[in-house]
């Protein structure tokens, strides 16, 4: 059963995003202040778009940038929406 | 224990005053924004007793964990309706099993109910008279399989529900389990409940499915102020968790979805066609009633009413057809 302490600890978190014909991939969140700049994600041989985020334990709120277009990760385990009002996803981190 | 009647109807067991006081502290601030407050665990114990308890004791150890973290989480109270005790009253295990778990880990409400959304009124209200603004209460229904491998895997996750609430300072966070297209509840939601509320609230219906597929959800956490409005307002004795999204919706209140894992209630809970059509049913019936309050004091409102009953009843006569094609117990 999972801990629920609090843990101070960073843990390593991986973001896919699907968008292969995306020119730019961007994650952001309430980690990175909603930064387009901070965060660009990577694309894979796969096509697929990834990026690790070390994060804190709690929950946070993210999106994908594809190609500027604010986008929800269809992967997420929850959503809820930004301080903009925006629909975006959730994960936690435990 | 007292043999017999083990409490007043409507009372909790070692009665904690109304108002906490002392009893809890507010929760640290973990992982982005600050949060106060508490967490108000209200657990729904099953109406029908489980021939066997492995399903309670899984739910019960986590209980029984959440009242030993008063740092955290306010004495849980356990909400069991007075039926459920007097059919079991002379089984032993039963009275073991509310005697040496169900009330060591918390406080037990004992009240008549109607129907299970009324034990939800009883037992988050009770919490709320214990509660302060920034606190948050948690629903956990008891009918669960918590037992099993994917059930304890839930276990873990459903502290997540009022946790985001907390952190993400939310006012409704909404659990989704996972269940499969032929799941009754699944094809009650699909044909039933999303079909009459597009009906009776189109745009409200829209938002609630950007946020969730099961808007009956047994699974919930709501902040303390929200709750307030809501337990002031009327109360339907069925389909709750409906009615708080509308009002959520109406009230522009912060909802967040989170989706807790694969479970599946225990089968002396499970729909039957009779029982899932008693839901398409009552979800007809307050929706209806909540469309009646928020138009009655607008000219002209009767004519409207008429048009949308009309539709309602042929979504719920299709319904109800797809249900009796699909469902067992014809």
């Amino acid at each position: 059963m999972t801990s629920f302490g609090y843990q101070k600890t960073l843990r390593a978190v991986n973001f896919i995003c699907h968008a292969p014909e995306a020119k730019s991939v961007r994650l952001v969140g309430d980690f990175n202040g909603w930064n387009p700049a901070a965060n660009p994600m990577k694309q894979m041989p796969d096509r697929c778009w990834l990026l690790t985020v070390e994060l804190k334990h709690g929950h946070h709120r993210y999106a994908f940038l594809v190609d500027g277009v604010l986008t929800l990760d269809p992967r997420a385990q929850g959503i809820t929406r930004n301080d903009k009002g925006e629909r975006v996803s959730l994960v936690p981190v435990s | 224990m007292k043999k017999g009647f083990p409490g007043k109807q409507g009372s909790i067991k070692r009665t904690v005053k109304p108002n906490r006081g002392m009893t809890a502290k507010p929760v640290k601030a973990k992982g982005g924004s600050a949060s106060t407050g508490i967490i108000h665990p209200v657990i729904i114990y099953p109406f029908r007793q489980p021939g066997e308890y492995g399903d309670l004791k899984a739910l019960y150890s986590l209980v029984e964990h959440l009242d030993a973290d008063r740092e955290r989480y306010a004495r849980p109270i356990t909400v069991m309706d007075r039926k459920t005790y007097y059919s079991q009253k002379k089984a032993a295990s039963f009275l073991a099993f509310r005697d040496r778990t169900v009330a060591r880990s918390g406080d037990i409400l004992d009240a008549w109910c109607v129907d299970t959304c009324q034990m939800w009124y009883a037992g988050l209200g009770a919490a709320f008279e214990r509660g302060n603004a920034g606190d948050v209460y948690w629903l956990i229904p008891g009918d669960f399989n918590y037992g099993a491998a994917a059930g304890r895997e839930v276990l873990g996750r459903l502290h997540d529900l009022p946790e985001i609430v907390l952190e993400l300072d939310q006012d409704l966070c909404i659990g989704e389990i996972a269940t499969d297209h032929n799941n009754s509840k699944q094809l009650i939601d699909t044909y039933g409940t999303f079909a009459l509320l597009y009906n009776w609230f189109p745009a409200e219906a829209q938002e609630i499915r950007q946020y969730t597929e099961r808007p009956r959800s047994e699974f919930f956490a709501v902040r303390h102020d929200f709750l307030g409005e809501l337990l002031t307002q009327r109360w339907y004795p069925y389909e709750q968790t409906v009615v708080m999204l509308l009002q959520a919706i109406f009230k522009q209140k912060r909802i967040s979805r989170f989706f807790v894992g694969n479970i599946s209630d225990l089968p002396e809970g499970r729909e039957s066609l009779s029982s899932a059509w008693q839901q398409v049913e009552r979800t007809e019936r307050v929706l209806k009633a909540v469309w009646c309050e928020r138009h009655q004091s607008r000219p002209g409102w009767i004519q409207r009413y008429r048009e949308l009953e009309l539709h309602s009843e042929q979504i719920r006569r299709t319904a109800l057809t797809i249900l009796q094609n699909l469902l067992p117990g014809q």
